[in-house]
């Protein structure tokens, strides 16, 4: 097939450099642009010498040359029915005509021949798609193969039958990225999920670290060019996270967009890092963005061009020009283009020398230039700043000659940096003139500062080192005396290097402390440094635990692994949340019950050999999931797009019955059934509809009730009328006074009707306990009834009742109401009877009397009477729920009326005698009257009156009558009673 | 025993992970993974009444207040966040409250006994639970957090039925004491926790220790007032546990309900506080029911149906038992209980 590029390379070359002074970025357009309509690759390569980019596709191979005789393109048909999930070619100049592929479980390497690509061999060891591939940058034979599979293998080609080390990461969620340092080859990171597992290839038994990193997918991983401990990951939370593997529980710096990041990974030269963000939706601007390494907030430039996501990007070293580098992209718009990052460009990576940032530029600058003068050009695009510094591994048998195995440098700013930097200041300090003082501070720095340890002094090179421990943090302070030092307004510089545990926030809060401290002594051209790191420590202990405060609820929590304290501190990990429920019951208020059960077919996916049941963690469901197949499906969930659906679809597409799940997922649409349970809990709304509760006869009642129960087949609840008829039955042996009285009193009936009630309230059965309770209760107006009926003539009958054996008759101590004397004779009768069978507390006389009657009249004993209360409450809200109101009025009708807690103004009195607060007219300890009407004199045993604001008041009467004409206290205390009291009342309302 | 009413297809485009009946039992909530809430007319299989949306990841559960404060739904999220919804009519809701104060998924949401306000619990899979009180005067909702409520997080919250023990020879106003406010959860320590409103403050009144893996979820039962607490936790261990305690809440008791076949993650208690429905991972519904010996007993339910279980020892259900004398409880007066046959009642017909 012919190429059928179209060169739009001159036309768009064009530099359009930020002018707009709006933008704070360049914005840059690609220096060559390949169109590939009919490709449909999902990877992409830049071989070793940078002339050829390798896209591969499910179908095909092709390679696109790139340099001078722009156009060439060899293709090759292959045969696979899968896509192609990477292609990596060979970083080391070795094996530069070798490339792996990956495609589903395989990797394929590949030798690119002159005419064909050759297949060499065949690497099978993953159960599962293989999601990348990284070659070691310093043994040609060693590649690294990540897998959904979970495991990471280290494959040697010079034995490809089996993995020659394989990493297990024991954990639900596959592996989605993977990738060897660049600097000593020994360290391995693996991305799962959002986590991400440090190997060390020479230990292989475990990870070394454990890194928190992100709170959703981590997409890229990329490695430091320099700085053996550093890395820069990418995410789909919208993030690009550097760290350090040394200090894995934070990031170093973040660069925060509102979309996923694809990719991010260090520029070879210079102190920049290029992400790929992934637009929402496929939709907004496919931005490829160049970062300083030293500034998250705004990127230094922004490469437009492509229409649509861009799936990789690859650099292609410069033969011309060795302080320019290319950038290769490849988008789903299918153009590759290539963009020139030159000179100036790295140069605004570089952060500028006012700025209180780690400042690594004349580090960089000078190791850049020491080692273009000490390496051949061909080194430059193995893009290694210390090539003679490589490390072995132990499985690789050819050791390229001279290496030395470096041991892993716990911190390597004290290895290398500092030694260089050492020297760049060694240069400097030689031209400048070092004064005497900087020697004479150092000599009289006090070196037992509490949490300050000195590193190093150096008053030739102007220039000295402190660790400080403080608050569970530490800080290497490098600081550097300008020779000018301490002449007014010459402060040192302060820098925090490589190991310092803040976040940079707090850093710089910290810089500018030690900087406003500093500035005011060589204001006065005094030194400065003593008092700079007290000043350092108070501030950081403080500054810590301020911010610490909001999380040192989660710093107690003793956790067993790094990853859930990771977990937590980054406070949203699906491995703390709970799997999610595919079934579920719930009943409501009147005994309807839901139901609703799923099957998930993404179980099916998760449930592996070992897990027998669901799992617990969310994060099952997650891990089980593909980036995969970038060109088919969005990289991106839309939010309102399925949640598990992508796991679905994928779930189809690797359980090969793709008719038999579809047909699964189309049956598995949520129903919820809605049952009546009511019956279950022995409650008909129909019976509570038509159950009466009569009281004239009650034995009527019950048959009628019993008529009732036979009716909805509740045939078991026939005996209990029967039982309650035979209850309601007067058993008196004077059948001819039938005495409503005696009949109340049957001591057996009451101790069966309780047993009852209590029986069927215990079973659960709360319609019919509640009716025999009421049906058996007699409330204060059912009570009138009663009186109705019993005419005045029987009233000597039931004086001569007063021989109860059960009662003890005390002499008069009738306590007089105006509400008790309202009622009959007969039923103070019945308080004579009855008013001494229990402690009374007179203090709620008038109110207790009216209840005395209810317990009297009653077969339900006192004692029982609030139990039975609540069962009325309680079903009296089902019929709330049933919307029988009136029924439910019925029930309430016969609970003791308990009267709601008093809010707002309460009228309190206090007693002469005790001084205690009173709601009664009357104490009772002291037996005398509280409350004493200020017009009258007398004690006020009724409706009373009071201001509010001075408190007088009295009988209800004499109060209006007061009022009527007067304005002021009947008392004469002056206060204006009725104009207070409204103001009090509006105050309180 | 359980009859069917109506089958409601959701037409959600994903997981349904809660289905909620109001008060009346006239609508139904369903929420899902796809991020919204559905209301449904609880008779009629006819479309979605309403969607709430509002949610930008998998909601967990809703819940209902109850019908005094008016139509009001509380709905828990992935995305961190609660939504308190209010209805005019069944179709028009609007949002009336959101909450995102937590860090993490809110995996549970539940409503205080309407006695005490309207008030809402939220538990968290940041391990806090929150306790949103509404001041229903002003439409103003006062937050209070408890963190730390569970290590790694908080699976399940359920408030304690309001009681108003009404003491029996206590009638005095001063003595009144405003009802304690409880709250029982579940997490990811393992853990049961009761939780008790001291002045403002919830402080931890019992941890319940028995699961041996994640609660997955925990129930207070509804009280009639008999003078006795029921609390059921499901767990990922796959059982069922049931905690009993007297009615002053001092001592706590477990007695496994089963051991199911798979993690057990939903459990609900009926009205009356003695049927309890269980469903878990297996996908299986069972109700469970509490015989007058104590023993739980399962009422199988197949194919939507509940009916009588047939095996051997589950023979005597209590609603079917005979009304034997000697399953009354008696009081403890024996004279009493030898006049039982005096009263022209034989136990032929007490069985019928």
């Amino acid at each position: 097939m012919p190429p059928t590029e179209t060169l739009r390379a001159g036309s768009g070359s064009g530099e359009r450099s930020g002018g707009n002074s709006e933008q704070t970025y360049i914005i840059r357009q690609s220096n060559k642009c390949y169109e590939h309509r009919d490709s449909q690759a999902t990877a992409m390569s830049v071989n070793y010498s940078g002339q050829w980019v390798l896209l591969a596709g499910r179908g095909y191979l092709a390679l696109q040359r790139l340099g001078q005789d722009d156009g060439t393109l060899r293709r090759h048909e292959r045969q696979s029915k899968y896509e192609v999930s990477v292609a990596e070619f060979a970083i080391c100049p070795s094996r530069r005509e070798y490339c792996a592929i990956a495609t589903s479980q395989n990797i394929d390497i590949v030798r690119w021949g002159p005419a064909e690509p050759h297949y060499e061999n065949s690497l099978r060891g993953h159960t599962r798609t293989v999601t990348d591939i990284d070659w070691h940058s310093k043994n040609p034979n060693l590649l690294v193969s990540c897998s959904i599979d979970t495991f990471s293998h280290i494959w040697d080609l010079r034995d490809p039958r089996k993995p020659a080390l394989s990493l297990n990461a024991v954990c639900m969620s596959g592996a989605t990225q993977v990738g060897f340092n660049r600097v000593s080859g020994n360290l391995l990171a693996a991305a799962h999920d959002g986590d991400l597992r440090i190997w060390d290839i020479r230990k292989g038994s475990c990870p070394t670290h454990y890194i928190t990193a992100h709170l959703n997918r981590v997409h890229g991983i990329n490695w430091s060019h320099r700085r053996e401990t550093c890395l820069a990951t990418a995410s789909q939370d919208g993030t690009v996270k550097y760290f350090d593997v040394c200090n894995p529980r934070r990031a170093e710096k973040i660069i925060t967009t509102l979309s996923p990041v694809w990719r991010a990974r260090y520029t070879p030269i210079g102190n920049g890092l290029v992400s790929i963000v992934v637009p929402h939706l496929g939709r907004g601007e496919n931005s490829l963005l160049l970062w300083s390494n030293s500034k998250q907030t705004d990127p230094i430039c922004s490469f437009v061009g492509h229409t649509d996501v861009i799936l990789d990007f690859a650099w292609r070293p410069n033969h011309e020009n060795f302080t320019e580098i290319e950038l290769v992209t490849w988008s789903r718009d299918r153009t590759l283009r290539v963009w020139k990052i030159d000179d100036t460009m790295l140069k605004l990576c570089e952060p500028s020398p006012d700025e209180d940032e780690e400042g690594d530029s004349p580090r960089y600058e000078t190791e850049l230039n020491e080692l273009r003068a000490l390496t051949p050009p061909e080194f430059m695009h193995t893009l290694q700043p210390r090539p003679m510094i490589a490390a072995s591994l132990p499985i690789a048998a050819t050791l390229e000659p001279g290496t030395i195995n470096l041991p892993m440098a716990r911190s390597p700013s004290f290895g290398g940096v500092y030694a260089r930097r050492e020297e760049t200041h060694i240069a400097r300090s030689l031209t400048d003139q070092p004064t005497c003082s900087l020697q004479h501070e150092f000599s009289l720095l006090n070196t037992n500062m509490p949490h300050v340890d000195v590193d190093m002094l150096c008053a030739i090179k102007r220039y000295a080192c402190f660790k400080i421990c403080a608050a569970d943090h530490t800080i290497i302070l490098q600081v550097t005396f300008p020779t000018s030092y301490p002449s007014p307004n010459v402060p040192p510089d302060f820098q925090f290097c490589q190991g310092t545990t803040l976040s940079s926030d707090v850093s710089s809060v910290l810089i500018k402390v030690l900087r406003t401290n500093a500035l005011q002594r060589v204001k006065k051209s005094r030194s400065c440094l003593e008092q700079c790191l007290r000043a350092l420590v108070a501030a950081m202990k403080k500054r810590v635990t301020a911010v610490a405060g909001a999380g040192a609820d989660r710093s107690q929590l003793l956790l067993q692994s790094p990853r859930l304290e990771g977990a937590l501190s980054s406070a949203l990990h699906d491995a703390c949340i709970p799997f999610p429920r595919t079934s579920g019951v719930h009943f409501n208020a009147i005994g309807m019950l839901t139901t609703f059960a799923q099957v998930m077919s993404t179980k099916r996916l998760t449930l592996r050999q070992h897990q027998a049941i669901t799992p617990r963690t969310l994060s099952a469901i997650n891990g089980s999931g593909l980036l995969g197949n970038v060109m088919a499906t969005k990289t991106q969930r839309d939010p309102n797009a399925s949640f598990y659906l992508q796991e679905r679809m994928i779930a189809c597409k690797r359980l090969q019955g793709k008719q038999r799940v579809m047909r699964q997922i189309n049956g598995t649409t949520p129903v919820v059934h809605v049952y009546d349970a009511s019956q279950l809990l022995h409650i008909n709304r129909e019976m509570a509809r038509e159950f009466t509760l009569d009281k004239r006869d009650i034995a009527e009642t019950c048959r009628r009730n019993a008529e009732i129960c036979r009716k909805h087949g509740r045939s078991d609840l026939l005996p209990i009328w029967l039982l309650a008829e035979l209850i309601a039955t007067p058993h008196v042996p004077h059948e001819s006074m039938s005495s409503e009285l005696l009949f109340y009193m049957d001591p057996f009936k009451k101790s069966l009707l309780e047993s009852l009630i209590m029986h069927y309230a215990s079973a659960g059965d709360i319609q019919i306990a509640v009716l025999l309770a009421c049906l058996f209760d007699k409330c204060p107006a059912a009570l009138k009834d009663v009186m109705d009926v019993n005419s005045c003539p029987r009233l000597p009958a039931q004086l001569h009742s007063q021989l109860s054996p059960y009662h003890t008759v005390l002499p008069l101590d009738f306590k007089s109401s105006s509400q008790a004397r309202a009622t009959s004779g007969n039923l103070q009768q019945l308080k004579q009877l009855r008013s001494n069978s229990w402690s009374d507390s007179l203090d709620c006389l008038d109110f207790k009397l009216v209840q005395t009657d209810a317990y009297a009249c009653s077969l339900i004993r006192r004692a029982k009477m609030p139990l039975f209360d609540q069962f009325k409450r309680a079903y009296a809200d089902v019929l709330f729920g049933w919307q029988l109101l009136s029924k439910r009025a019925l029930i309430l009708k016969h609970t003791l009326h308990t009267p709601p807690p008093a809010q707002g103004v309460e009228f309190v009195t206090e007693c002469s005698g005790c001084a205690k607060p009173k709601r009664t007219p009357k104490c009772e300890p002291c037996k005398r009257p509280v409350l004493f009407c200020i017009l009258c004199c007398l004690p006020v045993r009724g409706a009373a009156n009071a201001c509010i604001s001075c408190g007088h008041g009295g009988h209800m009467q004499h109060m209006m009558q007061w009022f009527e004409r007067h304005d002021v206290c009947a008392t004469g205390c002056g206060c204006s009673c009725l104009q207070r009291t409204s103001e009090l009342l509006a105050l309180i309302s | 025993m359980v009859s069917l009413l109506q089958e409601i297809d959701t037409e959600h485009e994903d997981m349904v992970h809660h289905a909620s009946l109001d008060f009346y039992g006239l609508l139904l909530a369903t929420c899902s993974s796809d991020g919204s809430v559905r209301i449904f007319h609880s008779r009629k299989n006819n479309k979605a009444l309403a969607e709430l949306k509002g949610h930008q990841g998998p909601v967990w559960q809703v819940a209902w207040a109850h019908p005094k404060f008016g139509n009001i739904l509380a709905s828990c999220s992935y995305d961190r966040k609660v939504i308190i919804w209010k209805s005019t009519t069944p179709r028009d809701w609007t949002k009336i409250f959101e909450y995102s104060n937590h860090d993490s998924s809110v995996n549970s949401v539940d409503f205080a006994p309407p006695e005490y306000g309207l008030v809402l619990a939220c538990a968290s899979s940041d391990g806090s639970i929150s306790v949103l009180t509404c001041n229903t005067e002003y439409g103003v909702w006062d937050a209070k957090k408890i963190p730390n409520a569970h290590t790694i997080g908080v699976n399940a919250i359920s408030w304690c039925p309001s009681q108003a023990p009404d003491p029996a020879f206590d009638q005095r106003v001063t003595s009144r004491n405003a009802a304690v406010k409880r709250l029982v959860s579940g997490g990811c320590d393992n853990l049961v926790k009761v939780w008790r409103d001291d002045n403002d403050r919830w402080i931890e009144e019992h941890r319940l220790e028995a699961h041996s893996d994640w609660v997955r979820d925990v129930a207070w039962a509804p009280s009639i007032g008999l003078p006795r607490l029921q609390i059921a936790s499901a767990s990922q261990d796959r059982h069922v546990i049931i905690w009993s305690s007297n009615a002053d809440l001092s001592q706590w008791t477990s007695s496994v309900l089963h051991t199911f076949d798979d993690a057990v993650w939903s459990i609900s208690w009926s009205t009356t506080g003695n049927v309890l429905a269980v469903t878990g991972g297996d996908n299986n519904v069972s109700l469970w029911k509490e015989n007058s010996e104590g023993q739980w007993i399962r009422i199988n339910y197949e194919s939507g149906i509940a009916i009588q279980s047939k095996q051997p020892h589950n023979l005597h259900n209590p609603q079917q038992q005979p009304q034997q004398p000697s399953n009354i409880p008696m009081s403890s007066d024996s004279e009493h209980s030898s006049n039982l046959s005096n009263s022209n009642l034989s136990n032929s017909q007490l069985s019928n």
